[in-house]
């Protein structure tokens, strides 16, 4: 007698279950890492601040408004000291969401393993290092691609002997999809990138055989997870068949084992509204079922958002909301006990080879562009995805798209869960930063300067020779040179990048009586003020999430303004200056980092100072709590946008309001 | 603040100041026009220059500017303004102006402005404010740059409007029949080919010249050609001090003579020439002679 198909497999182990946490400071961040593995997490998923994400010291002026805003700073190996304190690294695997300076934070966790003297060739982990989708859609890149791609390369050469269970980097179709990416999309981009990745390693030639084959093995992934979550079951379905695939053909890997497609997940965070938060609740647990249902693609970790992200960054019991239902789903359902439910299915399999076919033709695509940088640099990926989000915005302004209590049963009760005294979100403590700012002045006055120095020489010395990076590093973090000092080095050697911006040429699939009015009263504008209605649109700060921006600064354009995008990591003096040179009659600036208040004062003050802010009005968007929407528009800032706010023709004819009320 | 303090705070380059009067040298009002002559009575013409730089979407020309007025500025104590006139328009009317995303200057240095103008009008040209903001720029600063696409059938505009102009090429795959295609290689006064580096770049150079030969056999001496790089800065230095070396090839009146009668082309076509000719109309400059002869033409219309 055959066993019955469903007892078939021994019950799978369950993925590696974690929460994207970090914020203040290293000594406040180790606290709820703490306390999060008490709580039955099984690893670490570590947010870095964003001036530690594009390699600047916590008091760089650029720095200051972002300090512990959405993660941990870490200036030095000190603070790395403090945020794993208590926490042993041999035993731990630690994801480190980090890009522009990843190679710094291996150094540093390595010289951490060091100095404790703990086993480095032990260490277990990720560090993101997927340079191709900041480019794309996150911002937290530092150097030109080709430099970049060097030392994603030279992180692979190193990890493989030496740390064998580290993924040097992981390449992310997560950002594409809150970009905008279509499952094709995604599919195409995440694969042509880890393509061209191989490609890269293989040409270096510093890899023999059987080295490459087990480097393939080491590539990883971390992809989305949305709403519509059988076509994202398929999709993961598809992405492991592609990358069997390819690593067989293309690469002629052997060993069944270095083919897996492995990755982690974290679910979409772009399809959560601030309308009926409560809502996003069930929106992440459909989300988490699309990549564990199908037990042949079954995510190795998985971290969800928490309800209220559209809001602001989330608090600890949101984050232990969110963790409780991975175990519920994981310890307290039977899902783990059965084979792969999906096998034999035709629709699955219909849907899954549709998906491959069209991604597979525009892999080819890019490959024939001569694979993914060139596709970067000629503006190719980036000019698909901004479409892709304008269609998606589109969809969702027109009704087409549903989005329940957004666009449709939009009358709802007011929600307990956000009537606490907190208002349901996060605030970050202003104090933490004074002191991250003492402790460093003291590091830079206490340390072995001769050491630190040489370090640093050192470092920009194989920059320039195009020896590896990564021993030099070390040297660096265990010689107390600073994130500052270790990108500023490499900065001078390899300069900085600005990729395309991906707006021109967009269009916007809106159309209809609303907006012929609103282009007649842009009309009617531009004969009253003599000149087209002028607006400068950017992201002051180091936070790189431009789609919202970009789609503001197409659908402006749409409705008859000269739009000015300057595009991100515009220091508040930048914006001012274009909008002052330009002669704007209005800012519109765009930030989701939380550091709104601040950058608002410093956008205010520089019109001020110029003599301008008669002149220039300033709007601004982004997860902003309505606490503050109210002290910025007493601030005067002219209106306050958030995710609430997503019919792009309710915010032009406020931009048109406001000029005409003058 | 009244107009005369605008024009002397723009005299120090504040940009505030400067950008003001931009808008108004723009402004489509007919108001405007009796201001416009206001600020012009109180700047001097002066000796400035006006440099051309044109070349096809994609050549680079941002990019190299981005590279060149830092040098510029380097090199000289002069000021330096830079006007670039982008050719993307929408249905809509309004436009995305995205030369300024590509040259990005440092903050707060009074000696160069930079400021975007959307050529909605005309495919390719100068816009129909670009001549008017120029001749106020130049009363402000010591070098206007103007960068162009400047392709189509008012080419000769540029050269009109400038006293030398640049062409930026980007190298070709194919053959030299695509350089003289180009259908500008008679206008510009020295060529630049950009991205140097690109592997096409040695081929293109001496395909390029010898167009030059074929398309110019006249030329006593032919043009130069530059070789940069906006990306790596190679060949930056020479095209910046060769800039810095250019000398006025037209006055004001020069200017405003043939840009009156671009204007009186563009609105009355050649019955506007023909009353134009033999009458001087520009005795009190390029506003009041539009307005003149807005009102002139009709007279004599309906009196034939």
């Amino acid at each position: 007698m055959s066993t019955p198909a469903h007892e078939l497999a021994e019950s799978d182990r369950p993925w590696i279950i974690r929460t994207y946490a970090g914020h203040s400071s290293a000594k406040a961040s180790n606290e709820l890492y703490r306390s999060n593995l008490e709580k039955g997490q099984t690893g670490l998923s570590i947010a870095f601040d964003l001036p530690t994400q594009c390699g600047y010291d916590s008091d760089d002026p650029i720095a200051r408004p972002e300090v512990g805003k959405v993660g941990v700073p870490i200036n030095s190996l000190d603070d790395f000291h403090v945020l794993f304190d208590g926490i042993p690294l041999e035993k731990m695997n630690t994801s480190m969401t980090i890009n522009g300076t990843a190679m710094w934070l291996l150094a540093l966790y390595v010289a951490l393993a060091r100095e404790r003297g703990e086993d480095e060739s032990k260490l277990q982990g990720t560090t993101q290092n997927d340079l191709i989708k900041e480019y794309l859609a996150r911002g937290t890149y530092i150097f030109p691609p080709e430099a970049s791609m060097r030392l994603i390369a030279e992180m692979y050469e190193y990890c493989l002997e030496a740390i064998p269970k580290w993924n040097a980097s992981n390449i992310c179709s997560y950002h594409l999809q809150e970009a905008g990416a279509t499952p094709v999309q995604e599919l195409a981009f995440a694969l042509a990138n880890a393509i061209s990745l191989l490609d890269l390693l293989k040409e270096r030639g510093k890899f023999d055989d059987e080295q490459f084959e087990r480097a393939v093995g080491r590539i990883s992934f971390f992809v989305n997870a949305g709403i519509r979550f059988i076509e994202e079951m398929s999709k993961m379905r598809a992405f492991g068949e592609m990358w069997d695939t390819y690593t067989a053909d293309r690469f002629g890997v052997k060993n069944e084992k270095y083919r897996r497609f492995r990755y982690g997940v974290q679910v979409n965070s772009l399809g959560l509204t601030e309308a009926q938060p409560e809502n996003n609740a069930w929106r992440i647990l459909l989300e988490a079922l699309g990549v564990t249902l199908s037990r042949n693609a079954r995510c190795r970790a998985l971290q969800l958002p928490a309800w209220n992200e559209a809001m602001s960054l989330p608090r600890p019991w949101d984050q232990q909301w969110s963790l409780r239902l991975q175990q519920i789903l994981a310890y307290e359902t039977d899902l783990l006990e059965y084979p792969d439910l999906f096998d034999g299915s035709p629709v699955i399999e219909s849907k899954v080879n549709a998906l491959i076919e069209e991604a597979t033709a525009e892999i080819e695509t890019i490959l024939g562009m001569g694979g993914v940088i060139p596709a970067i640099e000629t503006g190719y990926m980036k000019t698909a995805l901004v479409r892709s989000m304008s269609e998606r915005m589109s969809e969702i302004n027109s009704g087409e798209k549903i989005v329940v209590g957004l666009n449709k049963w939009t009358e709802g009760l007011p929600s307990p869960l956000t009537a606490g005294d907190d208002g349901g979100i996060f605030k970050v403590d202003e104090k933490a930063a004074e002191q991250i700012i003492d402790s460093l002045e003291q590091l830079r006055e206490t340390r072995d300067s001769v050491r630190a120095e040489a370090a640093i020489e050192a470092l920009k010395a194989a920059a320039r020779d195009g020896s590896s990076l990564m021993e030099p590093s070390i040297e660096c973090a265990l010689a107390r040179v600073t994130t500052g000092e270790w990108a500023g080095a490499l900065r001078e050697v390899f300069g900085e990048y600005r990729p395309h911006t991906g707006i021109e040429g967009q269009q916007l699939g809106l159309s209809g009586d609303r907006v012929e009015m609103l282009r007649q009263r842009v009309n009617a504008l531009a004969e009253n003020m003599g000149h087209r209605p002028r607006i400068v649109v950017g992201k002051p700060g180091l936070d790189g999430h431009s789609n919202g921006a970009e789609v503001i600064a197409v659908s402006a354009r749409h409705v008859g303004f000269d739009v000015i995008y300057s595009g991100i990591r515009l220091s508040p003096d930048e914006i001012v200056q274009s909008a002052v040179e330009e002669g704007a009659d209005l800012i519109g600036a765009s930030v989701l980092s939380g550091s709104h208040i601040d950058l608002a004062k410093q956008i205010l003050d520089g019109l001020r100072e110029q003599g301008a802010d008669e002149d220039i009005a300033l709007v601004m968007g982004g997860i902003i709590p309505p606490a503050d929407a109210a002290e910025l528009e007493s601030m005067g800032i002219k209106r306050v946008f958030t995710p609430a706010d997503y019919e792009l023709m309710d915010i032009m004819e406020a931009f048109v309001e406001i000029l005409e009320s003058r | 603040m009244n107009l005369a303090e605008t024009v002397e705070r723009a005299k120090g380059l504040n940009k505030h100041a400067v950008a003001k009067l931009v808008a108004l040298f723009e402004d489509t009002r007919t108001s405007a026009a009796a201001q416009r002559a206001e600020v012009l009575a109180l700047l001097p013409e002066g000796s400035a220059t006006v440099i051309g730089i044109t070349g096809t979407p994609g050549a680079g020309k941002s990019s190299l500017v981005a590279r060149l007025v830092p040098r510029m500025l380097a090199e000289s104590d002069l000021s330096v303004a830079v006007l670039a006139v982008d050719p993307s328009s929408h249905v809509s009317g309004g436009a995305l102006l995205g030369d300024r995303t590509r040259t990005r200057f440092a903050t707060g240095d009074k000696r160069a402005y930079f400021r975007s103008q959307s050529n909605a009008a005309e495919l390719g040209g100068l816009a129909p404010t670009t001549f008017q903001v120029s001749r106020l720029l130049k009363r402000l600063f010591d070098v206007v740059l103007v960068e162009t696409v400047g392709i189509g059938q008012s080419e000769l505009d540029i050269r009109y409007l400038a006293d030398h102009v640049y062409l930026v090429l980007q190298p070709l795959g194919g053959d030299e029949i695509q350089f003289l295609k180009a259908g500008i290689i008679e206008i510009p006064d020295s060529f630049i080919l950009n991205k140097c580096d690109d592997p096409a770049a040695g081929m293109s150079y001496y395909q390029l010249r010898s167009s030059l030969s074929l398309a110019r056999p006249f030329d006593e001496d032919q043009p130069p050609v530059y070789k940069t790089s906006a990306r790596t800065g190679e060949g930056v230095d020479e095209v910046a001090m060769d800039m810095l070396t250019v000398t006025p090839r037209h006055t004001d009146a020069e200017r405003e003579e043939y840009f009156f009668g671009r204007w009186v082309e563009d609105e009355w076509g050649a019955t506007g020439r023909r009353y134009m000719d033999g009458r001087n109309l520009l005795a009190d400059g390029f506003d009041p002679a539009q307005a003149a002869f807005g009102e002139g033409i009709v007279r004599w219309l309906t009196k034939a």
